[in-house]
C-alpha cells in the first residue's frame, strides 16, 4: 500500500485501526504526584488514569502494592502491565527481617561449606578478639527486640564501652531512634515502654544495632551514603547501580561525648532530621556526589584503597540482594528501585545500614532534582523493552545504551550463559553422563 | 668561543652558588652534606666523586637540582618595573581606590583597620580554630571589597590611558593595547602534544594503551607517574603533568613540581601564621569570612570543606613572604597601625601582611585544593605556591605576558580570528564578549567547572608554565555553544547559555580547538 492509499484506509477505517495506536499509548497510574515522576511521564507521552481504569504502568505506594497482589483483592495483572515494587519487599526493607535474611543467608553457605561463609578473627576498639564472617560482615551486629534481648545482652557484655542504636522497625526517615551506652538505659525504656501509658511502643519491635562510632569524616563531619540499586529480578538475579548517588552530611561536627549522645544532628544523617536544624544550607542541601567523594579519596587517600571501597561496596549490595533472593515473591510484573544507607567507618570498610523500598523523590535542591529525574528516567528505559511499552515477556536484558546512568550490578542468566559459553566442554561432559 | 661560553657557566655557576645561600633550604641543605662528607661513604682520596654518587644516593642531588630550578624560574619571569608605564598609572589608580574603599568600609562600620584582638576573643577564636564556621560573627554589613565585574570596569577603560586610541572603533576592545600575544597556531607550537592528538588523561580513561603491557590509557599513566614521582625531579614532573595526571597521584606530583613539600619549618611557620590571626584583629578577617560563607558555603562541591578554607585563608593574609616573592607586581600595600599595641615599632603592620587584598570569590583559588589535601599545612602551601607563580596574575594589572590584561587581549583575538561569526554577532548585539567570560578567566574556572575537570585544567597549567590555556578554554565553550548564543541578543542570555559548565569535557573541547584542522 502506497502512503496515499494508507492515508485514506485510515480514514476510512479509522475505527478499526483506532486499536493499534492505542496500544503504544502507555496508561499510567501513580499514587505520587512526584514532580520528578509527573514529567518523566508526560515527556514520554504517556497517559494518565485512575488506579480502577486500564493501567500499564503503575508507581505504587508499598502499601497499594501489597493490596493488589493480596489474595483479596483478587486482581490479575496482564502483560502489558507492570509495577515498582515487589509484593514483598519488607524481606529487604523491614530492618529486622534485613537481618534475619542475611543471618540466615551466611548460615545457609556456611552449611554447604561455601567459601564465602569463611570466618575469621577480629580485633575490637577495645581488644577483644571476636568471630566474624571474613566476606559477608557488613552488617553491624545486630539484635531484635524484645526477642532476642538476652542474645543481645550477651553480645554487649563482651564490648561494655560500646555504643548501640535502637530504631523501630517499621518506621523511617530518624523517626524513634536513639543512642545506647548502658545496659540500665535499655532497662529503663523496656519499662516504660511496658506502661500502659505507653501502648504503642509495646507492640512495636525495635532492632538494636552495634553503633558505628567510628565514622569516615570529611571536614570533621559524619555523612552516610544513599545509593539507588535497581532490581528488575530476583530469580535469577538481575540488579543495576545508579552512578549518580549522594552522601548525606551532618550539620554539626562529629563529637562521640557522652554530651552529644542525645543530639541526632551529630548523629543521623537523614536529610528529614538535618533539615530541621539551624545550620541546615538549603541550597546544598548537606548532598555531595559520590563521584567528588570518589574523587576526594583518591586524592587524599590513593587509588588502590579508593577502589577496594568501591568494589566492597557492590559486593555488599550484590549479596544482600542474594540473601533475600530465595524468598521474594519473583513476580515478573515488577521490578523495585531501593535506596540504600550505607556508612563508610575510618577504615575505609562500609556498612549496610538499612535498605528503603521507596526512596524519597522529594528534591531537596536543584541538582536533587536533575539527579531524581535521571534516575526515574533511566529505571524506565531498563525496565520497559525497547518500545517503551510494558511487556512482561520481554527478555529483560537492556542495552548499552538503555542503562543510561546504571552500571549492571549482576545478571545471573548472563553469568550462567557466559559459563556454558567459555566451559562448553563441560556441559556437554555432564550431559553424555 | 668555547672559552667564552664556559667562562659563562662559570660566572653563572658562581652567581648561583651566592644566591643558594639565601635561599631558606640553604642551612638544612648544607648540614646534611656535612653528614654526609663525614660519612664512611665519602672518601678523602676521590672527594668530588664519593660525594656526588652520595649525594645522589641520599636524594641531595636531586633536591639541588630542583632548587636551582625553582630559582632559575623565578629569575627570569621577574619583571622589574613594567614597561608600559600608563598601565602602571592605571594599575596605581585602581589600588587606591581599593584602600580608599577599605578605609570608608571601617569608618562606616565603626570599626579599625587592624586593632588587637582582646584576650576572651583570642580564647575564643583559638577554641573554634578547627570549626570556624560556628565562630560567631555578624558580617551583614561588610561587602566584598569589589567583584569580578567591578574589575572588569576598570580593564575597558585601560585603552584610555593609552594615547594611540582610533576613532572609528568603539572603545572597550583591548586590541589597543600594544600588547603582543599569540595567535592560535602559535598556540599550538606551545601545546604541541595536544596539536598532536596524543593521548591525554580527561578524554577517556579507559582508551587502550598505546604502550605494551597496559591495557588502558589510565594504567600506563599511573605506572608512569609513579616512577616520575619516585625519582622527584621537578621538570621531568612538569613534562608529565602536560598530558595530565591521574587524580591519585596528583596531591605528590603538584607538591614536588611546584616545591611545595612540607618539611617541619614550614609546618612552624604556619602555626606562626595561626598565631598572628589569633593575636591582630584584621579587618580583612571579616572580608575572608564573609567570602568563604557566600563561595565555598553555598557550594555543594566544597560546603564539607569550609572549616579548613577559613584557616588557609585566614593565614594567608598573614603571610609576609607572600609579598616578598611577589614584590613589583602587587602595587604598593597600606601600613596601619594596630590599636592597642604598646611597642611602636611593632604597632606598624603592612595591611595585610601577604599584600592581598581579596576579592568577591578569592577563596575560589583555593577550593579545588580540598579534593587533594586533607591537611592545612600541606593544601596551604601548594595553594600559596600556586597563587605566587599565577593567580595574582588575574587580579593585578599589568603588561605580563601571562597578566589578565595579555589573556583578555588573547581571547579577544582568538575569537575574532577563529570564530569570525560570533564576533560579529557580538559586535551586533552591542556585548563586549570578554563580559561573557571574564569571571572565568578571573577565578581559572574555579567554582565554574566541577572539579575533576578543573583538576585536569590546572595540570595543563603546571604542566606547560602558563595561563594561556584559559582563554583557549573560554574560546572553545563558546563555539561548542555558539548555535545556541546565535539565537539570543542580550546579556542576559548569552549568560544563561553559559551559565552551567557541569557537562563540559575540558581536555576533548580543548584538543579539539588545538588540533589542526
Ligand atoms: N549502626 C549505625 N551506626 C552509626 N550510625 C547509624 C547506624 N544505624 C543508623 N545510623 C544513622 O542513623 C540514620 C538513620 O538510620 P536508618 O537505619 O537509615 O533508619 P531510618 O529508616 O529512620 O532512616 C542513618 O542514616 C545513619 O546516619
Ligand atoms: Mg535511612
Amino acid at each position: 500500500m502506497n502512503h496515499e492509499a494508507k492515508k485514506i484506509a485510515n480514514t476510512m477505517y479509522g475505527r478499526v485501526n483506532a486499536p493499534t495506536v492505542e496500544r503504544c499509548r502507555v496508561n499510567f497510574c501513580t499514587d505520587l504526584e512526584k514532580s520528578v515522576l509527573m514529567s518523566n511521564f508526560e515527556r514520554r507521552g504517556w497517559n494518565q488514569v485512575g488506579p480502577d481504569e486500564e493501567w500499564n504502568f503503575y508507581w505504587a505506594s508499598t502499601q497499594t502494592c501489597r493490596n493488589l497482589f493480596s489474595v483479596e483483592s483478587g486482581y490479575r495483572m496482564n502483560d502489558n502491565q507492570m509495577i515498582n515494587h515487589f509484593p514483598n519487599h519488607y524481606e529487604l526493607s523491614r530492618k529486622d527481617l534485613l537481618v534475619k535474611n542475611i543471618k540466615r543467608y551466611r548460615k545457609e553457605l556456611e552449611r554447604e561449606g561455601n567459601p564465602l561463609a569463611e570466618k575469621t578473627e577480629v580485633i575490637l576498639h577495645g581488644g577483644q578478639v571476636v568471630t566474624r564472617y571474613a566476606h559477608l560482615d557488613f552488617i553491624p551486629v545486630t539484635f531484635v527486640l524484645p526477642a532476642d534481648y538476652n542474645m543481645f545482652v550477651e553480645e554487649y557484655r563482651k564490648s561494655p564501652q560500646s555504643t548501640w542504636i535502637m530504631k523501630p522497625c517499621g518506621k523511617s526517615q530518624g523517626t524513634g531512634i536513639f543512642l545506647i551506652n548502658k545496659l540500665s538505659k535499655l532497662k529503663k525504656w523496656s519499662r516504660e515502654a511496658k506502661t500502659p501509658f505507653h501502648p504503642q511502643l509495646s507492640k512495636e519491635s525495635y532492632v538494636i544495632s552495634r553503633y558505628i562510632d567510628n565514622p569516615l569524616l570529611i571536614g570533621g563531619k559524619k555523612f552516610d551514603l544513599r545509593l539507588y540499586v535497581l532490581v528488575t529480578s530476583f530469580r535469577p538475579l538481575k540488579a543495576y547501580l545508579f552512578q549518580l548517588g549522594f552522601c548525606r552530611f551532618c550539620t554539626v561536627k562529629y563529637d562521640t561525648s557522652m554530651t552529644e549522645l542525645d543530639n541526632m544532628y551529630v548523629h543521623l544523617t537523614n536529610v528529614s532530621v538535618q533539615k530541621h536544624g539551624g545550620d541546615y544550607n538549603s541550597i546544598h542541601g548537606g548532598k555531595m556526589t559520590v563521584q567528588n567523594l570518589r574523587l576526594y579519596l583518591e586524592g587524599t587517600r590513593g587509588r588502590a584503597v579508593t577502589e577496594k571501597l568501591f568494589a566492597a561496596m557492590q559486593w555488599l549490595i550484590v549479596h544482600s540482594l542474594k540473601a533475600v533472593s530465595s524468598v521474594m515473591a519473583n513476580d515478573r510484573h515488577c521490578f523495585e528501585c531501593y535506596g540504600y544507607d550505607i556508612i563508610i567507618d575510618n577504615q575505609l570498610k562500609p556498612w549496610l545500614v538499612e535498605v528503603n523500598a521507596s526512596p524519597s523523590l522529594t528534591s531537596t535542591t536543584v541538582n536533587d532534582r536533575i539527579l531524581k529525574y535521571k534516575l526515574i528516567d533511566n529505571i524506565l528505559s531498563v525496565v520497559l523493552p525497547s518500545d517503551g511499552v510494558p511487556d512482561v515477556r520481554w527478555n529483560k536484558l537492556p542495552t548499552a545504551d538503555a542503562l543510561g546512568n546504571f552500571d549492571l550490578l549482576i545478571d545471573e542468566e548472563l553469568l550462567e550463559k557466559d559459563e556454558a559459553t567459555n566451559n562448553p566442554g563441560r556441559s556437554n561432559k555432564n550431559k553424555t553422563r | 668561543m668555547e672559552s667564552i661560553k664556559e667562562e659563562a657557566i662559570h660566572q653563572t655557576a658562581l652567581k648561583l652558588a651566592e644566591e643558594i645561600k639565601n635561599l631558606s633550604i640553604y642551612k638544612s641543605f648544607y648540614n646534611d652534606v656535612q653528614k654526609l662528607v663525614a660519612s664512611p661513604n665519602v672518601k678523602k682520596e676521590d672527594f668530588k666523586q664519593t660525594l656526588q654518587q652520595a649525594m645522589k644516593e641520599k636524594g641531595l642531588d636531586t633536591k639541588l637540582r630542583n632548587t636551582v630550578f625553582h630559582w632559575v624560574r623565578t629569575q627570569s619571569k621577574q619583571n622589574k618595573l613594567d614597561p608600559l608605564t600608563s598601565l602602571s598609572k592605571a594599575s596605581a589608580q585602581w589600588e587606591k581606590r581599593i584602600h580608599k574603599s577599605l578605609n570608608s568600609m571601617c569608618s562606616d562600620l565603626e570599626t579599625s583597620l587592624a586593632k588587637l584582638r582582646p584576650q576572651s576573643e583570642q580564647d575564643d577564636l583559638s577554641e573554634k580554630w578547627h570549626e570556624l564556621s560556628t565562630y560567631n560573627l555578624d558580617l551583614t554589613k561588610y561587602r566584598p571589597v569589589y567583584a569580578p565585574k567591578d574589575f572588569l570596569e576598570v580593564l575597558l577603560t585601560l585603552s584610555g590611558y593609552v594615547p594611540f586610541t582610533r576613532e572609528d572603533e568603539p572603545k572597550w576592545e583591548f586590541a589597543h593595547l600594544p600588547l603582543q600575544v599569540k595567535t592560535l597556531d602559535q598556540l599550538r607550537n606551545v601545546y604541541v602534544e595536544w596539536s598532536n592528538g596524543e593521548a591525554l588523561l580527561g578524554v577517556n580513561a579507559y582508551m587502550p594503551s598505546t604502550v605494551p603491557g597496559f591495557s588502558t590509557l589510565e594504567a600506563e599513566r599511573i605506572s608512569l607517574g609513579e616512577r616520575v614521582a619516585v625519582l622527584g625531579y621537578a621538570p621531568v614532573i612538569q613534562e608529565y603533568l602536560k598530558k595530565g595526571s591521574p587524580q591519585c597521584l596528583r596531591a605528590r606530583l603538584w607538591m614536588q613540581v611546584l616545591g611545595s613539600e612540607i618539611k617541619s619549618q614550614q609546618t612552624s611557620y604556619f602555626n606562626q601564621l595561626k598565631k598572628s590571626v589569633l593575636e591582630v584583629d584584621l579587618m580583612i578577617d571579616k572580608l575572608i569570612f564573609k567570602d568563604v560563607q557566600l563561595t565555598a558555603s553555598n557550594d555543594d562541591q566544597y560546603f564539607v570543606f569550609e572549616d579548613l578554607l577559613y584557616q588557609v585563608m585566614l593565614c594567608f593574609s598573614r603571610d609576609c613572604e607572600i609579598m616578598q616573592h611577589l614584590k613589583g607586581s602587587i602595587g604598593n600595600p597600606l601600613n596601619v597601625t594596630i590599636k592597642g599595641k604598646q611597642t611602636s615599632a611593632e604597632s606598624v603592620t603592612v595591611f595585610p601582611p601577604s599584600g592581598i587584598i581579596p576579592f568577591h570569590g578569592f577563596t575560589m583559588y583555593a577550593t579545588p585544593f580540598c579534593y587533594l589535601y586533607d591537611d592545612p599545612v600541606q593544601l596551604y602551601y601548594t595553594f600559596r605556591a600556586f597563587y605566587i607563580r599565577y593567580w595574582h596574575r588575574l587580579h593585578y594589572i599589568s603588561t605580563h605576558p601571562q597578566g589578565i590584561v595579555s589573556l583578555c587581549l588573547l581571547y579577544e583575538r582568538l575569537l575574532e580570528a577563529n570564530e569570525p561569526l560570533l564576533w560579529i554577532h557580538f559586535r551586533n548585539i552591542n556585548i563586549n564578549p570578554v563580559r561573557v567570560v571574564f569571571k572565568w578567566l578571573m577565578r581559572a574556572f574555579s567554582g565554574h567547572l566541577p572539579p575533576d575537570q578543573l583538576l585536569l585544567l590546572w595540570d595543563a597549567i603546571l604542566g606547560y608554565d602558563c595561563l594561556e590555556i584559559l582563554p583557549l578554554l573560554a574560546l572553545a565553550i563558546l563555539s561548542f555553544r555558539k548555535e545556541n548564543i546565535f539565537q539570543v541578543n542580550t546579556l542576559q542570555n548569552v549568560d544563561a547559555i553559559l551559565a552551567d559548565l557541569s557537562t563540559i569535557s575540558v581536555i576533548p573541547l580543548l584538543q579539539l580547538a588545538l588540533m589542526k584542522p
